[in-house]
């Protein structure tokens, strides 16, 4: 987390004074800054109130397929913002400037909400809501007075993600013609090799994403425990009436068709519209490259992410440092991180350009999506349980292995799954630090929209959601999560 | 999750990363070729288009080619970031610009004689270490149902006559490259003139040259600027003959500006002699003549090889710019900011 942030600050002071104040003080930046926030708060705005009401019709209501949708309203993260949004431009050519952008990064955001307030809400004890409904409150103040508190801290989180998203996006913003300090950042790199004044704005980048982490942390309510002992309730009484089925339906279509069927049908079009060839060796191999390399992220960071969640539990500061120096540099544009590893790891030529780099450039990416996950899961093991494993002889780090780590695994598991789906469609760190011949389903689908070959990229982008859809789906499975319920619901969440 | 079940999810994960491991282990020694001698080639230049070529070296002279693709600019910039560290041992380039802003940073070794003199002199760098391989030329793509007016230069295009009908890509590299030149040789207080009433005519803007092309051949607009290998590459993704054609300004406006692709060695490179067989391979009469058939670019070796259906280069009367000096878009990119098309 300090590579990057050590490289900004070194580039910055190359810059003379002079530059720094014309950069800083420009009306120009103040329009980008302006334009940065706005864009940021509409969009969590609107991904957290469309992400909630998701995911409180999925648990609540009487779906069709009610596994495959919570599947599938997931699986548009894993569509790599740069062809999402090029899918709709090549439809709506007027599609374009900030509405569009609000529109897209919207679509593009709102699984994160979801995600986050699927997990919470399973955790949810529903005795609590039949006891507020005899008292005569009705669907919506249940849900306001009973459910939200719950779940709040875990949506708050969900919807941090989705701002450090829209603060880091380059493709949507960039195709859609917005302002923003990733798209001018990137801009200086392409066009000035004016490594200084990016430098610049990348740290007032890091400014503004720590102020809203810091927001967020201060709106987080101190875990309250509305658990009785007694009586867990924690599948709900599914609303089987006709209307709210029906609403519940169509909203859940309009969006999957929308933010995941719209996209992937222009692909699967442009594609057999060339009858392009597809080499399957090929695809096969980059999709193998694309799970390991991913596979090993994902993993990197939840070795980084477990010990600072264990020590965030016991009260460590300077954890609680590195857990939101974590989130900040994820705000920070792919191309700033990659060529803050490039400068570092050329330093260490054997280390350089291989698997390992990729891994933890990776990991350094995308851990503050698991870093959440792994602290909240953690911290949702019940003390009583930990206690009577030390009576009864257990050392602590059995203790730890045999009760802790049981219990808080599906949420360890979430958190990890999202770095999972992050590191497989990351471009331009992949670019620079990936080994040599190692072509990832991300890189090879970047060589043909890079030359405009959508056709020839749509194989690769149809591989790298399939690829996304079996863990995605395997982490939505009910059945693999009551087994824990029965247990305490040590559910995760990403709060 | 119970720990019984826990214990067998672990199991299971223990068996999948070894079978990993095996996995990588396994393309990691297929990758291991023979003794043969490897060149490591950052290419600007996209896969697709180059891998042909590269491929034809390699059976030649047995040279294996390790080569990492990247945007020219993003190739660039980890370049500059590597500094003597680079692993790289030879650059190709989509821009002169690109290979210029390595340059200044003195990160290239001399070429020899025999290789530029291959190319004219205003086709490589003043310090001799980096030379062109193809010329790309800026023209304007139009639909030509719906166009019968051609513009003779560029300030025709300020005429209310296309108001609303002109598409530019400002954040591309290849129009800022152009701008550019419009300031090295108008300079800048005629530049912003031009800028300014080309904003005033509403252009519609793109991100890419390739979305220019399209646009005209959906109707969304009538007539925009773009590198002109465009109109074929379009058409090969489209998969079918699309409504634009492309045509150049009068002879010596400074719309018809040719950009090269070019090559360059890293002076950090322990394979310099191989490295040099590379740049060689790209500038023989023969390969120039694959790229004017194959990418329509064209030849900067032969002036009697040029793409289909264009006029010849020295037919075309690129003004003469100095090439290199397009590394710094500062300027440009400045004014740009400024007139509010970036």
């Amino acid at each position: 987390m300090a590579i990057p942030l050590v490289y900004l600050v070194r580039r910055a002071l190359d810059s003379e004074s002079q530059t720094l104040a014309t950069v800083v003080m420009r009306r120009k930046t103040l329009e980008i800054f302006v334009t940065t926030l706005t864009l940021t708060t509409l969009v969590v705005a609107l991904a957290t109130i469309i992400g909630v009401a998701m995911a409180w019709t999925l648990h609540n209501v009487a779906l069709p397929f009610p596994n495959l949708s919570r599947a599938l309203v997931i699986l548009p993260i894993a569509i790599p913002s740069y062809v999402f949004t090029f899918c709709w431009i090549s439809l709506f050519p007027e599609l374009q400037g900030f509405w569009a952008a609000v529109f897209i990064l919207v679509l593009s955001t709102t699984p994160f909400v979801i995600l986050a307030a699927l997990s919470a809400l399973r955790r949810v004890d529903w005795s609590q809501h039949e006891v507020a409904q005899t008292l005569g409150l009705n669907t919506f103040a249940t849900f306001f007075q009973v459910t939200l508190p719950q779940i709040r801290n875990s949506v708050t989180a969900g919807s941090l993600l989705v701002a450090l998203y829209v603060l880091s996006d380059f493709g949507a913003v960039s195709l859609l013609g917005v302002d923003t300090f990733t798209r001018a950042i990137s801009n200086l790199y392409r066009g000035s090799f004016d490594r200084s004044t990016a430098a610049v704005l990348a740290l007032i980048l890091v400014a503004i994403s720590g102020i809203i982490i810091s927001i967020e942390s201060r709106t987080r309510s101190h875990s309250k425990n509305f658990r009785s002992s007694s009586r867990i309730i924690n599948n709900p009484q599914l609303i089987r009436n006709f209307k709210s089925r029906a609403i519940a339906s169509v909203v859940t279509l309009v969006y999957v068709l929308l933010g995941l069927a719209f996209p992937l049908t222009l692909l699967i079009i442009r594609f057999f519209s060339n009858a392009a060839v597809i080499d399957y060796s090929n695809l096969l191999r980059a999709a193998l490259s694309t799970i390991i390399a991913s596979l090993l992220g994902a993993f990197v960071a939840l070795l980084l992410a477990l010990p600072v969640g264990i020590l965030v539990q016991q009260g460590s500061s300077l954890a609680r440092f590195a857990d939101k120096g974590v989130l900040v540099v994820h705000a920070l544009p792919g191309i700033v991180m990659g060529l803050a590893l490039v400068a570092f790891g050329s330093e260490f030529g054997w280390l350089y350009q291989t698997l390992g780099l990729l891994a933890f450039a990776y990991a350094l990416l995308f851990m503050a999506k698991s870093v959440g996950a792994v602290r909240t899961s953690l911290s949702r093991v019940p003390q009583n349980l930990v206690d009577i494993s030390a009576t009864l002889g257990q050392t602590r780090s059995q203790t730890f292995r045999r009760i802790v780590l049981p219990l808080a695994a599906p949420g360890i598991l979430s958190g990890t799954l999202l770095v999972f789906l992050a590191a497989m469609k990351e471009l331009p760190a992949t670019l620079m630090l990936h080994p040599t011949g190692f072509e990832t389903l991300a890189t090879e689908m970047w060589t043909y929209t890079s030359i405009f070959r959508f056709s020839e990229a749509a194989p690769y982008a149809l591989a790298l959601v399939l690829v996304a859809a079996i863990p995605t789906f395997l982490i939505n499975r009910p059945d693999l999560v009551n087994r824990s319920d029965k247990y305490v619901s040590g559910e995760g969440d990403l709060s | 999750m119970s720990p019984t079940a826990f214990a067998r999810l672990r199991k299971r994960a223990a068996l999948f990363l070894s079978l990993l491991t095996i996995a990588s282990l396994a393309t990691a020694c297929s990758q291991d070729s023979a003794k043969r001698e490897t060149i490591t080639v950052y290419s600007g230049r996209s896969e697709e288009f180059i891998a042909p070529f590269l491929e034809k070296f390699t059976a030649e002279t047995g040279i294996e080619l390790d080569v990492r693709y990247g945007d020219s600019a993003a190739l660039a910039a980890q370049l500059l970031e590597e500094g003597s560290n680079s692993p790289a041992d030879l650059f190709l380039s989509q821009d002169a610009g690109s290979l210029g802003a390595v340059s200044s940073a003195q990160l290239f070794a001399q070429l020899p004689s025999q290789i530029l003199s291959r190319i004219e002199p205003k086709y490589q760098s003043a310090s001799s270490d980096w030379v062109g391989v193809t010329g790309r030329v800026r023209v304007f793509a139009y639909a030509p149902d719906r166009v019968s007016a051609l513009p003779q230069t560029i300030d025709d295009l300020a005429a209310p006559l296309w108001k609303g009908r002109l598409g530019i890509a400002p954040t591309n590299g290849s129009f800022q490259a152009f701008v550019t030149a419009l300031i090295q040789s108008r300079g800048e207080a005629a530049t912003e003139q031009w800028l300014t009433a080309i904003k005033d005519n509403e252009p519609v803007l793109f991100e890419k040259n390739s979305q220019i092309v399209e646009a005209i051949d959906n109707g969304q607009i009538d007539i925009g600027l773009v590198n002109h290998y465009y109109l074929w590459e379009v058409a090969e993704e489209l998969g079918r003959e699309i409504n634009a054609k492309i045509d150049f300004f009068q002879a010596g406006d400074i719309g018809n500006l040719t950009n090269v692709s070019g090559a360059a060695i890293l002076s950090t490179s322990k394979k310099q002699s191989a490295a040099q067989k590379l740049i060689e391979f790209l500038l023989r009469d023969d390969i120039q003549k694959k790229f004017v058939s194959d990418t329509h670019e064209y030849s900067l070796v032969n002036p009697a090889l040029w793409p289909d259906g264009l006029p010849a280069l020295q037919d075309v009367k690129s003004p003469a710019v100095d090439l290199a000096s397009l590394a710094d878009l500062r300027r440009t990119q400045a004014l740009l900011v400024k007139i509010g098309l970036i």
